[in-house]
This record gives structure tokens, sequence and C-alpha cells, in this order.
């Protein structure tokens, strides 16, 4: 589902999580977190799996500073548990929808957590997603439906598609963006570091 | 100051106390550090008497500020009592400082993980037990409304404790958890214990994520499940990839997390001392380490050649019966498994053989631990 506006991913979003944590979904707004609401670890991956299959999209494993740091190398984005000034630039441009002014002075990476589960970072991450997600089929244009496993598949001519990995959009979005605005401003080398 | 709660009002781990305490202690195999571990389901007054009793002024003001349901902000208090009665009687028993809960404060460190401090007034105890400042290291966990802390009394071993509740999980969570490896090891397991060593094994990710200082946060197939022993509670696991990153030097070793089912929980905990991996050596390991024993109990004996894997105790090192006892209790000791070395020595002498070093390790190597070729099948890719 491509084209689904924020609102709509954001009442269907707060369905799911209502329904996992069995609380109102009026209890839930847009700057709310899920930790707040009482979610432990499973229930974080009870919520994952049902935005995955309701909104046909690959979550990614890790945090999306996980990502960065090993294309980026440790010690540049964060220092003994503390974001560096680029790490804070780097979090800012990839969440845009966080307070920037959370991120002035010492910013801890155990807080991030009260980033990475705010409701409207997900809204945001699940509509970015989805865009990846095609309602119609390439070939044909019939409707695509759920298939086995992260697949969809045409309802008219049955040609499958493997869904794009949330893991892979966040490492090609972290190269692109160390590519483009790391590495330019840090003057750094030019080819590209190790990953993995 | 006077402890606000006399120890009978303390609803204590009981049964899992010591069944993870002996586990800890019995199964690993360097030698357990001391620890204490403390479980409860209740609270003993109501939470904001407890929460005016036992917290330092820091963590009253976080207690105030908290935001969220009820639940989060009592187990996170509950979860602070735990810790506050697992940390006394360890520095009460091993150092002799008696601290009240509120003079112990527990923060977490940038990476989230709980640290110890002294936050009394006068100068800090502590310093003189450890790093500045800290004289314990520290895990602890939730889920409905029970709260479980480990604490050991050294600072650099860390701990990972955690729990969760059986009760309605999505059965189909296994999918996102497991990598198709794991999934194997689950499905071999037989049907009956499926869903709780799912559990099991969910718990012992989260514990080795807690002691290594950095949670799940490298993925959850970052922290590999290499193997798994329903007998014992035993599950091995391998961080990889991310989770490497505060540990570099555990690359392609595993850690053991003991776990437990009491009721409707389960737990899992593991306790790593840096530097002193847990995992079965392999048969070139348990060798060095012979020869070198061998050479250190042989130091003074003046050999004309040098201890050799294939040398001969009774007729070549010239060992007398004492001296093989002494070698098979260190060898015991330092593997913390027992194996049946008097029937070996038994049978020995009624064959009137001599043993050499090489075949003392084949021995060794068949009685630790694992399955038979532990060393080649515990990387299953």
């Amino acid at each position: 589902m491509p084209n689904m506006t924020e609102s709509e991913v954001f009442d269907k979003f707060a369905q799911i999580v209502a329904k996992s944590l069995r609380i109102d979904a009026s209890q839930i707004a847009p700057d709310t977190h899920l930790t707040d609401l009482g979610a432990e670890s499973l229930d974080l991956i009870e919520i994952t799996m049902e935005t995955e299959t309701q909104f046909h999209i690959f979550l990614p494993d890790k945090s999306i500073l996980e990502s960065a740091v090993e294309v980026f190398g440790s010690g540049i984005l964060e220092k003994d548990g503390y974001l560096t000034e680029d790490g804070k630039r780097f979090l800012l441009c990839r969440m845009p929808e966080a307070d920037a002014h959370g991120f002035e002075g010492a910013v801890a990476v155990k807080d991030l957590q009260s980033y990475f589960l705010k409701i409207s970072t997900w809204v945001r991450m699940i509509q970015d997603l989805a865009r990846y997600t095609p309602a119609e089929c390439e070939s044909c244009g019939g409707p695509m439906v759920a298939s086995m496993g992260f697949r969809m598949k045409c309802a008219k001519c049955g040609q499958e598609i493997t869904l794009r990995s949330g893991e892979e959009l966040n490492r090609e979005w972290v190269r692109e963006y160390y590519d483009k605005e790391y590495r330019p401003q840090a003057g750094g080398p030019v080819a590209a570091p190790a990953v993995q | 100051m006077q402890p606000p709660l006399s120890s009978s009002q303390l609803h204590t781990a009981g049964p899992f106390m010591n069944a993870l305490g002996s586990m800890v202690y019995n199964s690993s195999v360097t030698q357990a550090p001391e620890s204490v571990c403390v479980r409860m389901n209740a609270f003993p007054c109501e939470p904001n008497v407890l929460a005016d009793l036992i917290l330092s002024p820091r963590e009253r003001e976080h207690w105030r500020s908290m935001r969220g349901v009820e639940k989060r902000r009592r187990e996170w208090l509950l979860g602070r009592y735990v810790a506050k009665e697992a940390v006394r009687p360890l520095l009460e028993k091993n150092l002799d400082l008696h601290l009240s809960p509120e003079e112990i404060e527990i923060m977490p460190d940038p990476y989230g993980r709980p640290l110890v401090k002294y936050c009394g007034s006068g100068p800090d105890p502590m310093v003189c037990a450890g790093p500045p400042g800290r004289a314990s290291s520290l895990s602890i966990a939730h889920s409905h409304g029970t709260a479980v802390a480990l604490a050991v009394l050294d600072p650099e071993t860390r701990v990972g404790i955690d729990l969760e509740s059986l009760s309605h999980r999505r059965e189909d969570f296994e999918a996102i958890a497991f990598s198709p490896d794991e999934r194997s090891l689950l499905a071999a397991l037989p049907g009956n214990l499926h869903q709780e060593w799912a559990l099991r094994m969910w718990c012992a990710k989260e514990a080795v994520g807690k002691a290594l200082g950095r949670g799940l946060s490298a993925g959850l197939l970052a922290f590999h499940i290499t193997r798994v022993e329903t007998a014992k509670g035993l599950i091995e696991v391998e961080p990889r990839d991310g989770a490497l990153e505060p540990c570099p030097q555990l690359r392609g070793k595993s850690l053991n997390v003991y776990t437990a089912r009491e009721s409707n929980f389960v737990f899992a905990a593991t306790i790593y001392q840096q530097g002193a991996v847990r995992m079965r050596p392999s048969r070139q390991e348990i060798l060095n380490y012979l020869l070198q024993k061998m050479g250190e109990l042989t130091q003074d004996w003046d050999y004309p050649d040098p201890v050799r894997p294939g040398s001969r105790l009774f007729t070549e090192l010239g060992f007398e019966s004492l001296d093989a006892v002494v070698l098979c209790t260190a060898i015991q000791e330092h593997y913390q498994t027992p194996m049946p070395f008097a029937e070996l020595l038994a049978e020995i002498g009624q064959q009137q053989r001599d043993l050499s070093i090489d075949e003392l390790t084949d021995f060794v190597n068949t009685h630790l631990g694992g399955p038979p070729g532990a060393d080649a099948t515990r990387r299953v890719q």
C-alpha cells in the first residue's frame, strides 16, 4: 500500500498496538512511546510481526544506528555510549519527526530508545517502507496480495515479488548519507570503509 | 540507618533462587563468582511508601518523573527493590559493608546497563572494593508483575538475567526471533517442550545482550543459539556481528546461559567472567592445558627432556599414584566437571600399563560436557 497517508498509517498502527497491548487505541498519540504503554520486548516482537503482516512490509531487525555503525565504523557516530555531533546530525536527518531540542547536550545511546519506540517514528518508518510495496502488478496491473514469507503475489497473473527488506533499505540509506552528507563534510577517506 | 524492612518481610526468590543459584554454581566451567539472585512478585508495602524507603534522591526523582502506564512504573520500582536486596547481602557477606537500600544507587550507564554506586554521606566504602565507586555487577529483569535481579561481587564480571511469562504468546514469534538454524534446534525438541523452550531461547538471547551491556540493539540474529541441552536447562549463545562490538574477544565463542521454568515464568541467566569464556575446549586446548599443568607439577623434577604429548606419566615422568591423584583433581577443578578418574587409574593398575599425556587428553576430551565432536558441530551454519 504505497499511497497511505500519515494519518491512515497512524490509525492502522494504533489499532495494532492497542490490540497487542490490550489497551484502548484512544490512549495512543503520535508522541506516545511504546514502553510508556507498557510494551515489553516480546510485545515489540508481536507488534513488529503484526505490522509486517498488515502493511505488507519487512521491518529492519536492528536500529538505524546499528546499521550505520557498520558502515561508518565504531567511534564516529557514537563514542563511549554517547552520540557524537556527527551522530546527532545523522539521526536528525533520518528521524525528522524527532524533537531537535532533545539532541542538545549529551545524548546517551540508551535514551535513543525513546525515539526508536515513539509511535510517530514507527509511523514514518512504516510509510517509508510501504512505498516499496506495490499495490498493483507491474506486468498486468492486477491487485497484489500477500504470499508466503515476505512475498507478494499478483491475484490476476500470479507473478510473485519479494518485498524489499527494511534492513537492506536502511543500509542503502546509510551509505548514501555517508557518501553525500558525511564524507564531503568530514573530508573522510575517498574509498568507502569496509562493510562487514 | 536501619534497613527499613526486616528480612522476614521479603518475598525472596524461593525455589527459583536456589535452583538458579545452584545451576550457576555447579555448571560453570570456571569458578563461579559470589552471586545473589532475588525475585519478588509482590510489593512488601504500598509502592509510594516503598519508593520513599528504598530509593536514593536521584532514583526518587526518576520515579516521580516516570511517564507511562502504572504497570511500568511499578515494575521499575520492584526491579530496583530486588536489585538492592540482591546487592546488600552480597556486600554484607563479602565486604562486611552494611548499607541501607537508599545508600545503594542503581543508575544506568549510557548504554542502559545498571551500575551500582554508593550514594550515602561520608566516604565511599566501595572505593576500596573495586574500581571507583563500583563494587558489584548487576542485571535486572521484570515482566508481568514479577521482578528478578542477579548481582555478582566482581564488577568486571558481566551478568545478564531475563524472565518472561508463558501466557498468551503469538505462537509464530519464532519466525522473527530465530534464525533457520535456531528453529531447527527447536524443531528437534519433543513437541511438548516447544513453546517453553522457544521462550527460554528468547530469554537466553536477552540475558546475553544484557550481560554484554548493549541489550539486543545489534539485532536478534546477532545473538546466535548454537546448542540447547534440555536436561540441564543450558543454552549456548554465540554473539556475532554487531553483538561483538563491546566484546571482540568473544568472536567465535559461546556463553553458557542457564534457564529454568517456575510456574508460568521462564528465566535465563548468564555470568561471564571477562577473559574466562565458558565453552567446551578443543582437544588441542586440553592438551595445551595438560602440558602446562604437568610443567607446573614437575617444576623441580629435573627431567633430561621436556614433557611431550607422548610422555608417559609413570615410567617416564616418575609419577606416583599420589601425583596422579593431584593431577586428576586439578583437571576436574579446572574444568569444573567430575570425570571417572578413579576408574581410569584402577584400569591402568589392573592392566599394568602406563598412561601418556596424549591418552589423558583423549580421556578428558571424552568426558567433558557436550556431545562428542562438539567442536565441529557447535557452529551449525
